[in-house]
């Protein structure tokens, strides 16, 4: 029993501040170099049993806790901060809540440092943690500079150099483009291999399992519901709450005979004038400064559902806040309606674009979630007598209803991010943007948003299909753009690399691969299945195309 | 995350000095001036001069700090300049208790009636509005460059040496980057709710009810800042800061011969500031006779 990593036996857990338990009677032993994957849906409880592992609750979070976490045979509650760190090195989901220190080398000494463990040992644990995640030449960089896939490394580094032999990993992929999360997914597989017990709690269960778990755990209601290899995944999971591999999805669908209708053909494209207009748009912060974007030309036309795909810091984000005029190019134009943006307001734009900001706690203030929706239409002032129902639709497209009279930054995360999708559709601009719908969101309630929203197919009974002209999303979720979109826009080097369909855009794997978009086994099953079925479709509907 | 501000390593005789004595320094001036109450402007125009001559050697552009001055006069000439002058407050009781002639009179009235009161703009509270302006420009300029020359990276190191706690050095370092990220994080709010048509400019009504207009703004901004506080206090946590005293790796500042200037003249502005004040009496405030001639 002592030698064992980590023991949780009977483990039940209720937050102080709410009714329903947070775990219920959770039971797991870890040995040593095992990679464990934890899933399930948000609000399962897989949050809160990583904070009883690493010993935040207690500490930090209150509540009424029972049974057993004992970390190499000793209880979780007894042991002293110090102690912990060195047995438990948690890397949160955002890196941006992890990192303390401003530049790299100074991150990854802070936990040695706080051991007070001497100098030149903390110089040689940062070292040796930047060697073995190949971070040697950001020793001294400033660390809000790096991307995204940086900082998790560099957060990860930070724990390496505490030396734990437990590693809790809190979805690390969230904030990661597909190369990069498949590089952080291969160091998690060999720090296993080398003999630290690996816990990867993360909702994004295909990319997770080219980690190649020993096991997995897939929570429900704070329950266990599954423990076991990955091999009887398929089976023991329903496919609808936890996004799976396609060729699963298919064996599924197939062993349980489950009858899928085939989704409407997108609505195509219609012709007429554009809505929106890039003119060899080129953007710099400063004269000094590198350029961001760099001869973009781009036409946005009613009926479009484009999804922009890229790696961090391509400058897709700087693309859409240009179209809302939050920035203006410092060469070429845009024009909104055929009007220039420059001799536009922002509010004015809004009219048009309706833009979801990244983070939804930037956004949020209103007491309620039905006031935080009539702020943008107020605003717009649109028709008093409009407005309920604008806000009553836009609740139920995101699957929030029953939620007006709660305040919105009293909510999860996730429900916080469909708050401000719920806010930005509420106020019927004509295009709709948004900037990682689906981040922190559980796969069940992604699929049921974006169905509503992008069921634009020409006969949709859909309210939203029947107010927005066009639809763009930034996304690393691959997958979103092969199932929701009818064009992709490919973002790199400054610049639009490859613009057409779905279909046309994503056949090239060597190009995706150039610009850190990773295949999935829905775009390689499609592809493999493009002669019968004509066209891109979800993984249940190619059940019936594969024999 | 926190971020920091816009330093950039620069060859020049500020950025060559000890981060100690440039903090050792800015404390000698600010506590030389105010702690025995310096209002002789000739004690406080040769140290505005060192301030400014300090202020250009750290040659920072001014793009990086042009943001920065509007909001220094704007603090500077409507809220210590417009109070000294109308009020003659927030100084030594001589400025309105000694007899000074009025220049001229500011009414306050309702428009149309005869409600109000007439304030008396005296020689010595226009003195006084000025020394009041320069003694403030003095500390100002002197705190400007501080971040955006000294390496981030050694804030928390700098406090440390100089004898402060670990924790209170850390928070230190911490509180240094709040200010660039509370920046940050109101521009993106900013962003956020002009995207869903919020304008500033077109915010009505009485003061209640636009500070109620700028909830949006305030809220989202606020909240941010808190849950920035908690993650960071989780993140601290969980790498096991405050368990033992800590090892500060960076810990190699050397003074060197400029150090040892500057700490020398550091030490000659606070002392000389006291034993003018205490010991022989210079210092307080007066208006000098050709400020009286221009008006006589």
């Amino acid at each position: 029993m002592p030698d064992k990593p980590l023991v949780i036996d009977g483990l039940t857990f209720k937050y102080k501040t709410r009714p329903e338990l947070a775990l219920d009677n959770v039971s797991l032993e870890l040995k040593q170099g095992e990679l464990l994957l934890i899933a399930g849906s948000s609000g399962c409880g897989k949050t809160t049993l990583a904070r009883c592992i690493n010993g935040l609750i207690p500490r930090s979070y209150r509540g009424e806790r029972s049974g057993k976490v004992l970390l190499h045979g000793r209880e979780v509650a007894d042991l002293q901060i110090p102690e912990m760190a060195q047995v438990v090195g948690t890397l949160l989901q955002d890196p941006e809540r992890q990192i303390v220190a401003s530049n790299v080398f100074n991150e990854i000494a802070f936990g040695p440092e706080n051991l007070g463990l001497p100098r030149q040992e903390i110089v040689s644990r940062v070292n040796q943690a930047l060697k073995r995640l190949n971070l040697e030449y950001l020793r001294e960089r400033e660390t809000f500079n790096l991307s995204g896939g940086e900082k998790q490394k560099v957060a990860l580094a930070g724990v390496l150099a505490m030396n734990p032999s437990i590693l809790l990993l809190d979805e690390p992929l969230a904030s990661l483009d597909p190369a990069s999360a498949h590089e952080a997914l291969e160091v998690f597989r060999s720090l296993a291999d080398e003999g630290k017990t690996v816990i990867l709690v993360e909702h994004r269960v295909e990319d997770a399992i080219s980690a190649k778990p020993d096991r997995m755990l897939y929570m429900e209601e704070g329950k266990v519901k599954y423990l076991g290899g990955i091999q009887s995944l398929p089976k023991e999971i329903d496919h609808t709450k936890v996004k799976l591999p396609a060729p699963w999805v298919v064996q599924r669908v197939k062993a349980l005979d489950v009858i899928t209708e085939e989704p409407p053909r997108p609505r195509t494209k219609e012709q007429g004038e554009p809505l929106v207009i890039f003119e060899d748009v080129s953007f710099q912060y400063d004269t000094d400064l590198p350029f961001i974007l760099k001869d973009v030309n781009l036409k946005i036309y009613p009926g479009d559902l484009i999804a922009v795909l890229g790696p961090n810091g391509a400058g897709k984000s700087t693309l859409v806040k240009h179209a809302i005029g939050l920035l203006k190019p410092t060469r070429g134009r845009i024009l909104i309606e055929g009007q220039d943006t420059r001799k536009m307001s922002v509010a004015q734009i809004a009219h048009v674009l309706g833009y979801v900001f990244q983070s939804p706690t930037h956004m949020l203030y209103a007491p309620t979630v039905q006031e935080e929706l009539e702020f943008g239409p107020k605003n717009l002032e649109y028709d008093p007598l409009l407005i309920p129902k604008f806000v009553d639709e836009s609740l139920s497209t995101v699957n929030l209803n029953g939620f007006a009279e709660y305040p919105p930054l009293g909510l999860s995360f996730g429900q916080q991010k469909r708050t401000t999708i719920a806010a930005v559709l509420a106020m019927r601009s004509k295009i709709l943007i948004m900037d990682e719908p689906t981040a922190g969101q559980d796969f069940a309630n992604y699929t049921h948003f974006m169905n509503t929203l992008c069921d634009v197919s020409e006969d949709a009974q859909s309210i939203l299909s029947a107010n927005f002209s066009a639809t763009l999303f930034i996304t690393h979720d691959l997958d979103l753009a092969v199932t929701y979109a009818n064009s992709v826009l490919l973002f790199g080097d400054k610049h639009i690399v490859a613009d057409g369909t779905p279909e046309d855009v994503l056949k090239d794997e060597e190009l995706l691969l150039n610009y850190r978009v990773r295949p999935t086994s829905l775009l390689h099953l499609n592809l493999s299945l493009t002669a019968k079925t004509g066209r891109f479709l979800p993984a249940e509907s190619l059940a019936a195309y594969v024999s | 995350m926190l971020v920091t501000w816009k330093y950039r390593p620069r060859k020049t005789f500020i950025q060559s000095l000890d981060p100690r004595t440039r903090l050792i320094f800015f404390f000698a001036v600010i506590l030389g001036l105010t702690i025995p109450e310096i209002w002789d402007y000739r004690i406080i125009f040769p140290l505005f001069a060192l301030s400014l001559t300090l202020y250009f050697l750290a040659r920072i552009e001014w793009k990086d700090v042009k943001r920065v001055w509007p909001y220094i006069f704007v603090l500077l000439f409507f809220i210590v300049g417009l109070n000294g002058l109308l009020s003659g407050r927030g100084g030594p009781s001589s400025v309105t208790n000694l007899p000074s002639p009025v220049v001229f009179t500011v009414p306050f009235k309702i428009p149309f009636t005869d409600i109000g009161w007439d304030v008396p703009i005296t020689i010595s509270k226009m003195w006084f509005a000025i020394t009041q302006m320069l003694r403030m420009l003095t500390m100002a300029i002197l705190a400007i460059p501080i971040p955006y020359t000294m390496d981030p990276n050694i804030y928390g190191t700098a406090f440390r040496q100089l004898g402060a706690s670990d924790k209170f050095s850390f928070t230190m370092d911490l509180a240094f980057r709040f200010l660039p990220t509370f920046a940050r994080d109101f521009s993106i709010t900013m962003d956020a709710q002009r995207a869903r048509g919020y304008e500033m400019e077109k915010l009505k009504g009485g003061i209640t009810s636009r500070l109620r207009r700028l909830a949006p703004l305030i809220i989202p901004v606020v909240m941010q800042s808190t849950v920035t506080g908690e993650e960071v206090v989780d993140a601290m946590d969980l790498r096991a800061f405050g368990a033992t005293q800590r090892t500060w790796v960076k810990a190699d500042l050397r003074y060197g011969p400029r150090d040892y200037f500057m700490l020398g003249l550091a030490a000659t502005i606070f002392i000389g500031c006291c034993v003018l004040k205490w010991g022989f009496g210079i210092g307080e405030y007066f208006v000098p006779e050709f400020f009286l001639n221009l008006f006589s």
